[in-house]
């Protein structure tokens, strides 16, 4: 939620950057979505496409979204998986032949716990 | 004529190109006021519990009784967030308690900059400016809330009966971030179909080790041991 006044926050601290170093123009952005922050990829690159828009030293910037796969520890054997959201393919997939339920890769049990993955980060900024 | 600088230079320049690392978060800034308003809450000696629901969950009935058991020896403020009215607050200090309502007018959730102000009015009302424990009621949402740290030292979600079993599994960010689950409103639960193993599976599937409360403020069952959580919270 709030993608829109996530995306303003980033151009505020692109703005900030691009004084700090004195340069005209950021070129690119690289910023991580966590899979568990709860933000809606295609709304921020909307909202971001759209703010970007309002300001000369951001208007070119390209951003580049990480959106890094699903961490979970299971808390039958103790071990890690990734384990992707599905796919558009597999949605519609599953919307026919029913819920998709995660289970543990190494011991099949459902009990599975999702670990980290509610980062929000500004990874790298290239300016001009 | 270089269509950077506008400069009439033949030959072909590049302005410099620079590649900065940050790896910081889209949050920082409210986590910066997050943290220094937890450094506030300490040196006003208090504790801070935000307190995160649906909308009726029973956070306002829940603190009346609160502070009812507690404001004899316990100094109590309160921060309420709501989008409008100050129906929340006026309960409070009915109480005899001071409360600062926010309201946010739109906002679906507080920040720590709206939180920033609630503790200088608060500090303002209490009479030496000294407290134990200050509750901040957020805006009644499962949602939102979850994403912003207000300064609180324990995070409590609360859950409703009537609300379903079911709201830890769809709502994973907010149960996961919980400190304590408060499952609130027991003695409805002969009128609904509410599944107590499933709601404390799930919640403890997002959040291993996750405290869980079950109580009825109307009743009275739980609550024991929802004061001596609190009690356990002043001992430092």
């Amino acid at each position: 939620m709030h993608e829109l006044s996530l995306a303003q926050s980033l151009i505020e601290q692109l703005l900030d950057l691009a004084k700090e170093h004195q340069a005209e123009r950021i070129t690119r952005v690289t910023v991580t979505l966590g899979p568990f922050s709860g933000i809606v990829r295609d709304s921020f690159e909307f909202g971001f496409d759209n703010l970007k828009q309002s300001q000369d030293a951001t208007r070119k910037a390209v951003l580049k979204l990480e959106t890094p796969d699903p961490v979970y520890i299971c808390l039958d054997c103790g071990k890690v998986a990734v384990i992707p959201f599905s796919s558009e393919n597999d949605r519609l997939e599953s919307v026919r032949l029913g819920p998709f339920a995660k289970k543990c890769p190494w011991c099949c049990s459902n009990r599975l716990s999702p670990k980290g993955g509610t980062e929000l980060i500004l990874n790298q900024v290239e300016m001009e | 004529m270089c269509d950077t600088c506008g400069c009439q230079l033949h030959e072909h320049h590049h302005h410099d190109a620079k590649v900065v690392e940050v790896n910081r978060s889209l949050l920082a800034a409210n986590q910066k006021q997050a943290d220094s308003n937890r450094h506030h809450i300490e040196e006003m000696g208090a504790v801070a519990i935000n307190m995160i629901s649906s909308p009726g969950s029973g956070k306002t009935t829940l603190l009346e009784h609160t502070i009812e058991a507690l404001k004899d020896t316990v100094r109590i403020g309160v921060i309420e967030g709501d989008i409008e009215t100050e129906r929340d607050a006026d309960r409070i200090r009915a109480k005899g308690v001071p409360a600062v309502q926010l309201t946010t007018g739109g906002a679906c959730h507080l920040d720590a900059p709206m939180v920033h102000g609630g503790l200088h009015v608060l500090e303002h009302f209490a009479k030496g400016g000294k407290y134990d424990l200050i509750f901040i009621e957020n805006v009644g949402n499962l949602v939102c809330p979850a994403t912003f740290d207000l300064g609180e030292h324990q995070r409590i979600i609360l859950l409703s009966v009537p609300e379903g079993s079911d709201k830890p599994a769809k709502y994973p960010a907010t149960f996961r971030s919980a400190d304590l689950l408060l499952i609130t409103k027991t003695d409805l639960q002969p009128y609904f179909d509410f599944s107590m193993e499933e709601a404390k599976k799930e919640a403890l599937l997002l959040k291993p080790g996750l405290g869980i409360i079950c109580l009825s403020a109307t009743t009275g069952d739980g609550f024991t041991q929802w004061i001596d959580y609190l009690k356990s919270l002043l001992k430092n």
